[in-house]
């Protein structure tokens, strides 16, 4: 057993770190967010040339640097840390993997695109009555003559503002949540000018990112728009929502560290009652509370990440286990850390504030932690 | 002992539904509906003030001669309830709630005679000017200085979390005017012009990006010093007795059982986590039951104090105990709220809601786009806004040190 990086992952996580700290200031990222276009293409760029991030975990022949789950883990922990708003989850990790899975021609190109910085994907998976059961699929696809037909909507699709691929699940075949039947479409998109058939609303999320409602009717979709075998989507799709919750459990761990460090140095400087509020043992047993929930949270990313190569059954165990723990890890970290700045921590003026609403939005994303509970349940009751 | 309501409770209900009936306009419902905090929509507030006003129901926990009603408490919970379920916006709890009573305890006859039947027009709109930016939870550190001038106190200093300081016309502060002996003493409880030269306004922006809370400063302010409430260098006793009536007189119980019914209708209309319908979800709904659970358990809690409250005892720790157990239940109701609001409690569109105040850098859809339903939208506002009920009013922490205290003995 060996928890240590490699010299290579050192030097990666080191550089990612060194980067962000120097070009990726809080308060410029805030600015686009709410009032620019939504993410800095410039940084994003940066990623791709100077850092070579968005290839580390993608294979060699697209121009990545073939890492595997633990560079993943480095990376997403150090743009958690730095609370980076650019689509990497979205587009590197769900879309890399779909593509990368997908192996046809037109996916190998659009992966050469992720890797260049030159393309940005988004997943249009939620639906209006699916939650975050991603096998609730009611976007049906139907073939007609040479094309594809697609009708149905989806919510939420982060990153879709931004895309300029969109990755589609829609149902080929078989009832509502069935898993067999999902077929996985990709799109040529282009937000400003959406196709024929595709009428499409963007919005900022709670967490400063930019998201769209999606609704498909009659979209015509080129024959080799199917990624994989029609109606065979459901294990690369599983797959890769899985490598995504490792993703945003490891950009957790580096949000909470943040936020953790940030409220020990608070209640060390923070007086009343004539001394630091740091000295109060009500407050002293919490924050060790909360430096207990990262170090739990840490374990779990590991644990995730260390199982995204294992079988199919195990690594949803393990994803599933991962993800009950970091999003009760958010919410307590998160919530407290905002209680012990008091007031200011309810403003958006220092970084706090910012941090809990995206460890908001983690507890929810890809599934609460009672949902993941019963997942896990599933898979273990023999 | 007796639970159930008389025909006279059905009757005095019956009568509070058809004035509600007949007197919330659509905009008016919107505003309290809507509201993503305990602060409603300033406008929709002092018009519905009015309205109440008007038939005698603005501030009924007042004493009758100055325009109370002479309810029973079960009359008080059932105009509570019936006014939220029809969603009628909240009333500024700083005037009517609080500084009323501190006015009816301690105040001159002029002073009353100005100022309460003014704070029940909504003529007179008053802010809060307790914390500081270096006196939070240790409230009484706080040094905003008022010095003697002949006829008037000169203040200087500045005042922070103050809710609606662009909305008021007047200000209750607590003002330092001595800083010899105990810090509680040589502090002064002062009513402050808020159009008096000498005063800025500094908005913060909250997470939910409202402007609701500011920062107000001070600079040689003149105030005179017969709108000091109480004795100069006494302002503490004042506070005390307020505080009181901040933290714990008004029942919780009410709002939040609505809201968790609210919960209930919603999740049978969302998916659940694992197929079906929300509701169905087993681990969902116990973490809702347990929730409606607590709500039945304060309602009762409330009202024993309640009852002390009107027999003219004070309720000495309880309020503290209320403070605590209200916020953190409505803190788990809005938190329930934002998880069966779905995907969709994570867009950001305050457009459709009715926050307190202005909000910041934020422009809406120009087709007016609506993802989701409006509940959807306040969710994750309401839930960001009702983290400040652990820390206002006297933090959490601080209330269980003065339970462990003052019903303890520790």
């Amino acid at each position: 057993m060996d928890f240590g990086l490699s010299k290579e992952q050192e030097l990666l996580r080191d550089s990612v770190t060194k980067f962000l700290a120097g070009r990726y200031d809080l308060a410029q990222s805030r600015k686009v967010a709410t009032t620019g276009e939504g993410w800095q293409p410039e940084v994003w760029r940066a990623f791709a040339e100077d850092l070579g991030i968005l290839g580390a975990t993608l294979p060699e022949e697209v121009g990545g640097m073939g890492g595997g789950p633990v560079e993943l883990m480095v990376v997403s922990e150090a743009l958690g840390h730095a609370l980076v708003i650019e689509p990497y989850v979205d587009t590197v990790v769900l879309g890399g993997g779909l593509l990368g899975r997908a192996g046809a021609d037109r996916a190998r190109s659009v992966l050469e695109a992720i890797a260049a910085g030159e393309a940005v994907t988004a997943f249009a998976a939620t639906e209006p009555t699916s939650g975050y059961v991603f096998h609730d699929v009611s976007t049906t696809a139907r073939r007609e003559g040479d094309e594809w037909v697609v009708d149905g909507e989806k919510t939420v699709v982060t990153s879709a503002p931004l895309a300029t691929h969109l990755l589609v699940t829609a149902r080929t075949s078989g009832e509502r949540t069935d898993t067999d039947g999902i077929s996985l479409f990709l799109v040529d998109f282009d937000p400003a000018n959406p196709p024929a058939g595709v009428e499409i609303h963007s919005y900022r999320t709670i967490d400063d990112r930019r998201a769209s409602d999606i609704v498909f009717s009659g979209l015509r979709l080129p024959a080799d728009s199917l990624l994989g075998e029609e109606g065979g989507a459901w294990l690369s799709v599983s797959r890769g929502i899985d490598e995504a919750i490792a993703a945003v459990s490891s950009e957790a761990v580096g949000l909470m560290r943040k936020v953790l460090a940030d409220t020990v140095e608070y209640a060390k400087q923070r007086q009343q009652f004539g001394q630091p509020i740091g000295s109060f043992q009500a407050l002293q047993h919490r924050m060790v509370d909360m430096y207990m929930e990262v170090e739990q949270a840490v374990s779990a990313a590991y644990l995730a990440v260390l199982h995204l190569d294992s079988d199919d059954a195990t690594r949803a165990r393990a994803v599933s286990a991962a993800k009950a723990t970091i999003s009760r890890a958010a919410r307590f970290v998160g919530q407290n850390a905002v209680q012990l700045h008091g007031g200011m921590g309810m403003t958006e003026e220092l970084a706090v504030g910012h941090y809990f609403k995206r460890l908001t939005a983690i507890e929810y994303e890809f599934g609460t932690a009672e949902q993941h509970v019963a997942r896990y349940a599933q898979l273990t009751k023999g | 002992m007796e639970l159930a309501w008389s025909e006279a409770d059905a009757a005095f209900r019956d009568e509070v539904r058809s004035f509600l009936e007949e007197k919330l306009t659509p905009e008016l419902r919107r505003a309290g509906r809507l509201a993503t905090s305990v602060y409603s929509d300033h406008e929709a507030s002092m018009e519905w003030q009015r309205i109440l006003h008007e038939r005698g129901w603005a501030a009924p926990a007042w004493p009758v001669e100055y325009g109370g009603c002479d309810w029973t408490q079960t009359q008080h919970y059932i105009f509570s309830r019936e006014s939220i379920l029809a969603g009628a916006p909240n009333l500024s709890p700083m005037g009517i709630r609080m500084v009323a009573h501190a006015i009816v305890a301690y105040g001159t006859e002029e002073q009353k005679s100005y100022f309460l039947p003014r704070i029940l027009t909504g003529e007179v709109f008053f802010c809060q000017g307790y914390s500081e930016p270096e006196a939070g939870s240790d409230l009484a550190s706080l040094t905003m200085a008022a010095v003697d001038d002949g006829d008037d106190l000169i203040v200087t200093g500045s005042k922070i979390w103050t809710t609606h300081a662009t909305e008021a016309n007047w200000m209750f502060a607590l003002v330092r005017t001595s800083k010899t002996g105990r810090k509680q003493q040589g502090i002064t409880f002062l009513l402050i012009d808020m159009t008096s030269p000498g005063i800025e306004i500094r908005p913060l922006v909250m997470t939910s990006g409202e402007e609701v809370q500011n920062q107000v400063f001070f600079d040689g302010v003149r105030v005179p010093k017969k709108n000091v409430l109480g004795k100069i260098d006494d302002g503490w006793t004042v506070a005390k007795y307020l505080l009181v009536f901040e933290r714990g007189g008004a029942a919780a119980a009410p709002a939040l059982q609505v809201m968790a019914e609210r919960i209930a209708e919603a999740a049978a209309e969302q998916p659940g986590p694992s197929g079906g319908r929300l509701i169905d979800d087993p681990a969902f709904s116990a973490k809702l039951a347990e929730a409606r659970i607590r709500t039945e358990v304060l309602e009762i809690l409330e009202y024993r104090t309640l009852a002390a409250l009107s027999a003219g005892r004070n309720p000495g720790p309880a309020s503290s105990m209320l403070k605590i157990l209200g916020t953190e239940l409505s803190q788990t109701i809005t938190q329930l709220t934002l998880e069966a609001a779905g995907p969709r409690g994570r867009v950001y569109q305050p457009h459709i809601t009715a926050p307190g105040g202005p909000v910041a850098d934020y422009v809406p859809p120009a087709d007016g786009y609506v993802s989701g339903e409006e509940w959807q939208a306040v969710a994750p506002l309401r839930y960001f806004n009702d983290r400040a009920g652990s820390i206002y009013a006297g933090s959490n922490e601080i209330q269980r040190n003065i339970l462990a205290k003052a019903a303890l003995g520790l």
